[in-house]
């Protein structure tokens, strides 16, 4: 064996259209893949309709949004935990409890010292309600961050913390009428479930707010920023001076509060409050931020997409009642759809991951050592 | 010769860095093949890609002329190629038998025959002259003694073709001399053996070829017996050493930030302090390198000064006025930057854009009404890339689009965005191709003229005798000394430092 | 048997509840070990098991039973096992090493409960049942059990005449694995199938959860407004029925009927918001299961068969003053 240069690799044999057409073939791929949830969504849209003649109605759409809405709220909030690369098990229970909180206080605050019972008007019960929400989500934060207790326990604890506070509070019994009466001073809780303002539900309006809000905070704030950068690597995002623990904190703060918000609406829509309510809806609201293309291990995922998710779930649900699906069915179908959405999702990065690795090794073949 | 395995225009692209573009190696049965190469040159990727670790991109690997295609390591094995690792692939928590018969354990009726496991391995280790108890947790053994399972392992596999890759890093000097016996033992049964240390002098003692790898590509090959260390450094490097490190005019200012007997624990090891009493001071327009091993507390000493460590003892002040318990975000604000060590690790976030890797330490410079002005944000953006010459298609372009050497001019510029005063960078120059980092050494220079202060870690000899005006030399955590420029020779720099401390195995060379 | 909360809620509750017992299990083995050396002949320990201590319904008939027995001058335990089969075992094991004198057990399975009362059978404990029975005869010495087929067919009954035996109807069915949900369906169909002029527009489960049997109700109002009645397997989703029908503009001019006779159906009945329920009598159920184990283990004899079950009453404007919390006032 003598002392030798080795050659390069043979250059490829591509021709500039050939490459030119593989390339757009490529990038419409891609762009398939990024719409698979709009897509997903088109075609439940279309296949509902074509089922059924009640599916595209004006009114059954704002309905269905209306349903949409409990969990996009909830969704919006997750979203953030996701994006962070965390997990909130919590939030079903928030969901629970602000509810119950809230029939408390629209029943009466009883002041011992004073022998008195007191009636807090409404906006004071949705900002304390929407506080303990916020609480809990402190909780979280602060056993993760400070405590360092893994995501996923943290939260599975204050799921089950929360909603035994829900039934404490309540005595495991539901409060009933919770619309309040005009000598008390204490009405109008039933706006945020039955109200209408400008012809659409509250709880459409809501979701629109919130979603504007986070979508304006990730995309414009320095704190989206922060966030993505958390998600993505945090170490590096420490080591770049992002306060990587408050962005953490934060995070489960906003979602506590985004779930005490459904509970609002919930307990609204029913003027009752269940301790029980909620239960399970935390997967829900992960499922619509995966549909929506988020990754669990974090730094990426967006409103829109959530938003999406959230449609799909929601329309999906409403769909198949009007089709009068089986309950079986209904819940084999939505767990195949999510099964089906994260699969497009991974099948995409291979993709891209794939025709990245292949690009550059033709071009560092072709263009030998510096 | 006759090549029992051979890899033929393999090339490994992570991300967008080129691994290895095109490498045709051979290694000849019944001999030892020593590859040589720098930090990043492709060695471990090359060694990961043979042993079935690791898929090529592009390219393939024969073994005895039939093509193969190991989708793990455990396939690989099973055709007779085993790997020793760098780091450490045991389960600390498993025994020393448990470790040597993992997923290949002597069964009898389907149950594990744990006598005749033993025996074997009591056997294996007589042949390596290591009285261990097969029944000892693997955790509890010293990094040498764990080093030598490994070889056990690899022994007990009966390769024909067996791959070590710093095998001697953490061994005793005996020890170093019972494994080069065996390596005799070895081939002569007809084995094959790849080699690979950055001891060249050892390295070369024990092969019988020698390959030579830079910057992905194989640049040279040839006999053991007709080349010399020159002629491998020679090739390593691939210019003239000197080229790299242009000569340089220092004005140096007023100092800026100082060190004063400055203690760190260990945070892996509570009995050990990693930085050790250092004191140290930084003026303007003045490049300061510290030259350690991994292990002497260079890495810890730059973290400390970029507030990511709080000091044990000792004080930090910046232009005479102490930083007490600031963190990184307040030294940021000051004026303190860190370029880390690990780039992959702590350096990028991967699921954002280079704009926005670029951005992040200095996104508070772009805020207005609390929202981020995205057009002065681009405006910074785009003149850092220019500035610190990054080849990419734009801001928006993925971070995994860019190579090694890019990557880590993003982590630079960024750093550079916040507008420092002082620059500190751990090891810039690791893994990044030749061109890149002569780039980096220029980037480094221009802001020291332009008055920043600049420390720079580093473990390559030539970088810590060329580069910097004035070197601290540390060893395990402590100033050994303290050199102008031209001052010390790399002989004395290398037995200041103590090459024969052990380097933790745990650290290790980034596989690009 | 009542059943609005389904089981993965209950399993919410579990560490909360096991927490309510280790407290409760401390206090009551204090008093209990004190007054059974005083007063042996008195009484003893009656063991009280439910499936949640939560639930409204679940809670009168534990505190029905726990005021019952204490009044016949006995200690009691009450406990509940939140429908796990494997809590309600151990339960039993406790109520067997404290020696209880009788057991009154609400079970958590019918199958899966058969091996414990045996074994509580075996131990010389009698076993008295409530609510819900088991596969099993010759085992429990008394089964005391609400009539589901009857309520069932007492609600229909009321349904179809207030809808005055024609128009469109929803039906909202319990969670579909309980076999529960099942009788009660049957039993409204079985009445209600003699009218051909009563039309099932939508039949949906609803998990007997209210917030789904709102969503759901909405829903169906999408593809039908023109909805007459509305009957529900318990009255948790009638009140979910009820708060989408008041969305919709609708309450008050659709009839909805529910199942249970809880507190709260009971109150949107006298409002108006709905307009029966069959009301299981759970206090009744649990006091008459007190005193057959006072007879037995005075006499040795209940003087009733094991097999009992108990007539729903049906619970509309015209007499929801004379009722309280799952009973007779």
């Amino acid at each position: 064996m003598t002392t030798q240069t080795t050659l390069p690799a043979k250059a490829g044999h591509d021709t500039a259209t050939d490459s030119a057409t593989k390339a757009h073939r490529m990038s419409l791929l891609n762009g398939l893949f990024e719409l698979r949830a709009f897509i997903a969504l088109a075609v439940l849209v279309v296949v509902f309709s074509l089922l059924s003649d009640s599916f595209l109605t004006v009114t059954n759409l704002i309905t269905m949004t209306k349903h949409v809405a409990i969990n996009a709220i909830i969704a919006l909030g997750m979203l953030l935990v996701i994006l962070k690369g965390g997990i909130d098990l919590s939030v079903g229970s928030v969901v629970g409890l602000s509810g119950v909180v809230a029939g408390e206080l629209l029943q009466g605050l009883r002041l011992g010292f004073l022998d008195t019972i007191a009636y807090p008007p409404v906006w004071a019960v949705i900002v304390l309600c929407v506080a303990v929400g916020m609480l809990v989500g402190l909780v979280n934060g602060v056993l993760i961050t400070r405590f360092r207790v893994a995501p996923f326990i943290a939260t599975l604890g204050m799921l089950y913390v929360a909603r035994g506070l829900a039934l404490l509070i309540s005595n495991g019994t539901t409060y009933p009428r919770l619309a309040g009466s005009p000598e008390l001073g204490n009405t109008g809780f039933g706006f945020l479930g039955s109200g209408r303002p400008l012809g659409l539900p509250t709880s459409i309006w809501l979701m629109a707010i919130l979603a504007a809000a986070v979508a304006l905070v990730l995309i414009k704030s320095p704190f989206g920023r922060w966030l993505y950068a958390t998600g993505g690597n945090d170490r590096a995002a420490e080591l770049s001076g992002v306060p990587v623990r408050r962005v953490k904190t934060i995070v489960y703060v906003v979602a506590g509060g985004c779930a005490a918000v459904a509970g609002l609406i919930i307990a609204s829509e029913l003027t009752s409050a269940a301790p029980q309510a909620g239960e399970t809806y935390e997967l829900n609201a992960i499922a619509a931020v995966v549909i929506g293309g988020a990754a669990l291990s974090g730094g990426r995922g967006t409103v829109r997409g959530t938003l999406v998710g959230a449609f799909v779930i929601g329309f999906l649900a409403d769909g198949l009642v009007l089709l009068g699906v089986s309950t079986f069915w209904q819940i084999l179908i939505k767990g195949a759809v999510i099964v089906l959405a994260v699969m497009l999702d991974q099948g995409q990065q291979r993709f891209q991951r794939r025709q990245g690795a292949l690009a550059s090794a033709a071009a560092a073949t072709k263009t030998p050592s510096v | 010769m006759n090549p029992v395995l051979r890899a033929c225009g393999v090339t490994k692209v992570y991300g967008g860095t080129h691994a290895l573009k095109g490498v045709d190696f051979a290694i000849a049965a019944g001999r030892v093949t020593a590859l040589f190469g720098e930090n990043g040159a492709g060695k471990s990727t090359l060694m990961k890609i043979l042993a079935g670790i690791e898929q090529p991109t592009t390219g393939h690997i024969e073994l005895d002329g039939t093509t193969v295609r190991p989708r793990s390591a455990r396939e690989a094995a099973d055709q007779g190629i085993s790997i020793i690792h760098q780091e450490l692939s045991l389960c600390p928590n498993l025994s020393v038998q448990d470790n040597l018969f993992l997923a290949r354990e002597i069964r009898t009726r389907g149950i594990v025959d744990r006598a005749a496991q033993r025996e074997a391995t009591l056997a294996v280790l007589r042949r390596l002259e290591e009285d261990l108890d097969p029944d000892r947790l693997v955790g509890d053994l010293r990094l040498g003694q764990q080093q030598i399972v490994e070889i056990a392992r690899a022994l007990l596999q009966n390769a024909r073709v067996l791959i070590m890759d710093e095998p001697t890093s953490a061994l005793t000097a005996p020890e170093v001399a019972v494994l080069f016996r065996i390596i005799r033992e070895l081939t002569t049964s007809g084995v094959a053996v790849v080699y690979i240390s950055h001891h060249l002098d050892e390295a070369l003692e024990i092969a019988d070829d020698v390959a030579v790898l830079r910057d992905g590509n194989l640049v040279a090959a040839g006999a053991a017996s007709e080349v010399t260390l020159g002629w491998i450094v020679r090739h390593m490097v691939g210019r003239d050493p000197d080229a790299l490190f242009p000569y340089r005019e220092t004005i140096v200012g007023a100092p800026v930030l100082s060190a004063d007997r400055v203690v760190v624990a260990d945070p892996h090891n509570p009995h050990r302090l990693a930085v050790n009493q250092v004191s140290l001071t930084l003026h303007e327009g003045e490049i300061v390198g510290v030259y350690g091993l991994m292990g002497s507390g260079r890495t810890e000493l730059l973290e400390t000064l970029a507030g990511r460590i709080t000091p044990a003892a000792g004080t930090i002040t910046l232009d005479g006025s102490p930083l007490g318990d600031a963190g990184i975000r307040r030294r940021i604000a000051e004026g303190i930057a860190l370029v880390p060590e690990d780039r992959q690790r702590d350096g990028l976030v991967q699921s954002m854009s280079v704009g926005q890797n670029l951005s992040l330490a200095g996104l508070s410079r772009f805020v207005r009404n609390l929202l981020v002005t995205r057009s002065a944000e681009r405006e910074a953006v785009e003149r850092t890339i220019t500035e610190v010459t990054i080849k990419t298609s734009g801001a928006t372009a993925a971070i995994g689009s860019l190579s090694g050497g890019n990557q880590q001019k993003v982590v630079i510029g960024k750093a550079l965005l916040t507008r420092p005063r002082v620059l500190l960078l751990d090891e810039p120059s690791r893994g990044v191709d030749v061109g890149a980092k002569a780039d980096i050494f220029e980037l480094m220079a221009a802001q020291a003229r332009r008055g920043l202060s600049v420390l720079f870690a580093t473990s390559e000899a030539e970088e810590a005798l060329h580069i910097p005006d004035r070197l601290l030399v540390l060893a395990r955590g402590v100033v050994v000394g303290e050199y102008r420029r031209g001052q010390i020779t790399r002989e004395e720099l290398m037995s200041l430092s103590d090459g024969r401390v052990a380097a933790p195995a745990a650290q290790r060379e980034p596989a690009l | 048997m009542y059943s609005s909360i389904p089981r993965r809620q209950a399993l919410a509750v579990v560490p909360l509840v096991s927490a309510a017992l280790l407290l409760g299990a401390c206090g009551s083995a204090g008093d209990g070990s004190t007054k059974n050396e005083g007063g042996k002949e008195a009484g003893g320990l009656i063991a009280i098991i439910t499936p949640s201590a939560d639930n409204p319904f679940f809670k009168a008939e534990a505190d029905a039973a726990k005021a019952k027995a204490e009044s016949l001058g006995y200690q009691t335990s009450v406990a509940s096992h939140d429908d796990d089969p494997n809590k309600q075992s151990e339960l039993i094991d406790t109520a067997i090493s404290r020696k209880a004198k009788a057991i009154i057990l609400d079970n958590a399975g019918a199958d899966a409960s058969i091996g414990p009362v045996r074994k509580a059978k075996d131990a010389g404990i009698p076993v008295f049942l409530i609510d819900r029975e088991i596969n099993a005869t010759g085992i429990a010495t008394a089964q005391i059990v609400s009539n589901n087929a009857q309520g069932a067919q007492l609600a229909a009954e009321s349904f179809v005449q207030a809808m005055s035996g024609k128009g469109s109807y929803v039906e909202l069915v319990g969670k579909e694995s309980d076999t529960n949900a099942g009788v009660r369906s049957k039993g409204f169909t079985d009445v209600i199938s003699q009218y051909p002029d009563m039309k099932l527009v939508a039949k949906e489960s609803a998990n007997w959860d209210q917030q789904e049997a709102f969503t759901k109700m909405e829903t169906i109002l999408q593809k039908n407004r023109n909805i007459q009645g509305v009957i529900a397997g318990n009255d948790t989703m009638a009140l979910g029925a009820v708060a989408a029908l008041k969305a919709a503009g609708l309450n008050g001019k659709v009839v909805v009927v529910g199942f249970d006779g809880s507190p709260d159906a009971i109150a949107a009945i006298k409002a108006g918001e709905m307009h029966a329920t069959a009301l299981q009598p759970a206090v009744l159920g649990a006091e008459t299961a007190v005193e057959q184990a006072d007879k037995f283990i005075k006499t040795g004899s209940t003087g009733a068969p094991e097999k009992q079950s108990i007539d729903c009453e049906l619970v509309t404007k015209d007499n929801a003053d004379q009722f309280g919390v799952f009973g007779r006032k």
